[in-house]
């Protein structure tokens, strides 16, 4: 049995009247992809900002490496080791694409040196090399989320939470990134990976949790996600359910 | 770093003997020395508006803290210069301590906003308070400092290019720390910052700190040289606006914009004040000093330098987002 990472409990989070996300309990585990699927506004995104510190929870809590975690600060988690990407991405625009992963490399060293060699090397490891001194706003979106990995891989996570890494990347990308994600779990870095697209999901993830309206529908096995009646209504409409 | 570094000792040594060829011309020295001073303010400015993308609004509160603070001491019994200084460093920290440490919670206009309104209650407290000597200001008699001829413009001169070149290596040294790439991100995204392991409020506040010490030791220096402070000329909302009007039209953000501004702007403002342009305009023909343009143009250009300031800042923001020295950079490079 591997260490648990993250442990969240009863999770909800309310705007106004309105539950974005309701008592949604999982964990990850070390080394593990685990895939956090939901149809369009179904509080994916949400869960994000509530994990890593962007809002306050409502209710329940958070706990990453045996930590209770529950309204830290973004920047503390991200010291903690635990780091997310941004789905509409965020590039820092007007400085470089090298600038931009230094930027993520000191959180682990003080010596600009060294957090540009740690740079260099996730530019080359994602197959940006070339790129470092061109302007990260410039970037077109494949090659912007893309830098969103490079950035967040350069403070040195244990474990990553990408949000849509895919979205705006053409078939050869998206197998070249997911190739990539894979490589990273082998490095000993575990992943909560958001996508919609559920074929993107069910080659890579060890585990899936499928939100709905805000509630988790499932967890389980790719498989088992696959052939779960309630989810496949979810995403497709009840009528496919009982097919 | 070796490029910009060569280019500050070439700055720096061009200074220092420039007055050895200005010969003993009291008001050339002066133009000079403001133009020093104004530059030191903007880039003291640059760090936290400019690197950072805080914008403070009430810069003057720390001129005026270091002026004040060294005008008093200066005048209940005159403990050396240097401890003036600090003291006046000392006083500015403690008043952008108070702003950052509240404001830099928040994001937004908020901090642009709450420094006009510190700056605001340093300026009506030295108005009113009998320590700083309400609307009749300070006059300081004894500036004496060791052996140095505090009489000549020299001492004055090197003190405010001393604090500029100091201030340029800083900001240039800043640039290729971990601490500078951490107020860029800032500037840049805030979330993507936090996400990144910034601590945005402490690192919101160290740059105000710095940038407030900076502008304190040039109201000290400014203190001793004019010998007469009160609030209008130290403490004013004016002054606020001109040092970021001097870095915006220079190049925000950038080592050398600043000093470009403070070299133009003053050098305007003071063509202006002493209606050179509208004696120019005359001299050359262009308008008759009878004319109702020659009349308008003596009475009135005179005052109008601010109002200059304001259209320049306008075509500047409109056509040089990255100031008159982005012109000549490419864009991406900082």
């Amino acid at each position: 049995m591997k260490e648990k990472l993250l442990e969240i409990t009863s999770l909800s989070k309310h705007f106004g009247g309105n539950a974005a996300v309701s008592n949604v309990s999982f964990d990850v585990e070390e080394e593990m992809i685990l895939g956090l699927i939901g149809p369009n506004g179904s509080g994916k995104t949400t869960l994000f900002n509530c994990i890593t510190g962007y809002y306050p929870l409502s209710s329940g809590s958070v706990r990453f490496i045996g930590r209770d975690i529950t309204g830290m600060k973004p920047d503390k988690a991200c010291r903690l080791g635990m780091v997310r990407t941004w789905q509409r991405v965020k590039p820092l625009g007007s400085l470089s694409v090298l600038e931009n992963v230094m930027i993520g490399a000191f959180a682990k060293t003080r010596s600009p040196v060294r957090s540009r060699n740690i740079a260099l090397e996730r530019l080359e490891m994602l197959g940006m090399g070339g790129l470092g001194p061109k302007a990260a706003g410039k970037l077109p979106i494949g090659l912007k989320k893309k830098l969103e990995l490079a950035r967040a891989l350069a403070t040195g996570p244990k474990l990553l939470l990408l949000d849509e890494i895919c979205g705006g990347l053409n078939y050869s990308e998206t197998q070249e990134l997911l190739e990539t994600i894979r490589g990273i779990r082998e490095n000993g870095t575990a992943i909560v990976f958001i996508e919609h697209d559920m074929k993107a999901v069910t080659g890579l993830c060890d585990r899936i949790v499928v939100l709905k309206s805000g509630e988790k529908l499932a967890e389980g096995l790719p498989s088992e996600i696959t052939s779960n009646p309630a989810v496949i209504a979810a995403y497709l409409g009840a009528g496919y359910g009982h097919a | 770093m070796t490029r910009t570094l060569a280019a500050i000792a070439l700055f720096t040594a061009a200074a220092a003997v420039l007055p050895l060829f200005l010969g003993d011309n009291p008001y050339v020295a002066d133009i000079i020395i403001t133009m020093l001073m104004m530059a030191s303010l903007a880039s003291a400015w640059n760090i936290v508006g400019g690197y950072a993308g805080q914008f403070s609004f009430g810069h003057a509160a720390y001129f005026g803290a270091g002026a004040y603070t060294t005008s008093i001491l200066l005048t209940t019994g005159n403990p050396g210069i240097p401890l003036c200084v600090a003291a006046g460093v000392a006083v500015s920290c403690v008043i952008a301590l108070l702003t950052g440490a509240i404001v830099f919670r928040l994001r937004g206009h908020y901090f642009a906003l709450a420094s006009i309104a510190v700056a605001e209650i340093v300026r009506l407290t030295a108005l009113n308070l009998d320590i700083t000597g309400g609307a009749q200001g300070i006059l300081v008699t004894d500036v004496s400092f060791g052996a140095l001829d505090m009489n000549s413009k020299n001492p004055f001169y090197y003190a405010m290019l001393f604090l500029l070149v100091f201030t340029l290596c800083l900001s240039a040294w800043l640039r290729r720390t971990r601490a500078g790439f951490y107020l860029l991100a800032i500037r840049e995204d805030q979330d993507a910052a936090a996400s990144l392991g910034i601590n945005l409020y402490l690192w919101k506040n160290m740059a105000l700190l710095l940038s407030a010490a900076l502008a304190s030791v040039a109201g000290s220096i400014y203190a001793v040289y004019i010998r007469f402070i009160d609030t209008s000329a130290v403490l004013s909302l004016r002054l606020s606006i001109e040092i970021i009007l001097t870095t915006i039209i220079g190049g925000i953000g950038t080592l050398w914009g600043p000093v470009l501004g403070a070299t133009l702007l003053v050098s305007l403002a003071e063509a202006l004040r002493s209606n050179m342009i509208g004696a120019f305009l005359v001299n050359a023909g262009a308008v008759s000093e009878g004319s109702a343009i020659g009349k308008f143009l003596n009475n009135n250009l005179a005052h109008a330098h601010v109002l200059v300031y304001g259209i320049i800042t306008v075509l500047c923001i409109l056509n040089l987002p990255k100031g008159i020295l982005g012109m000549f950079r490419r864009k991406g490079s900082a």
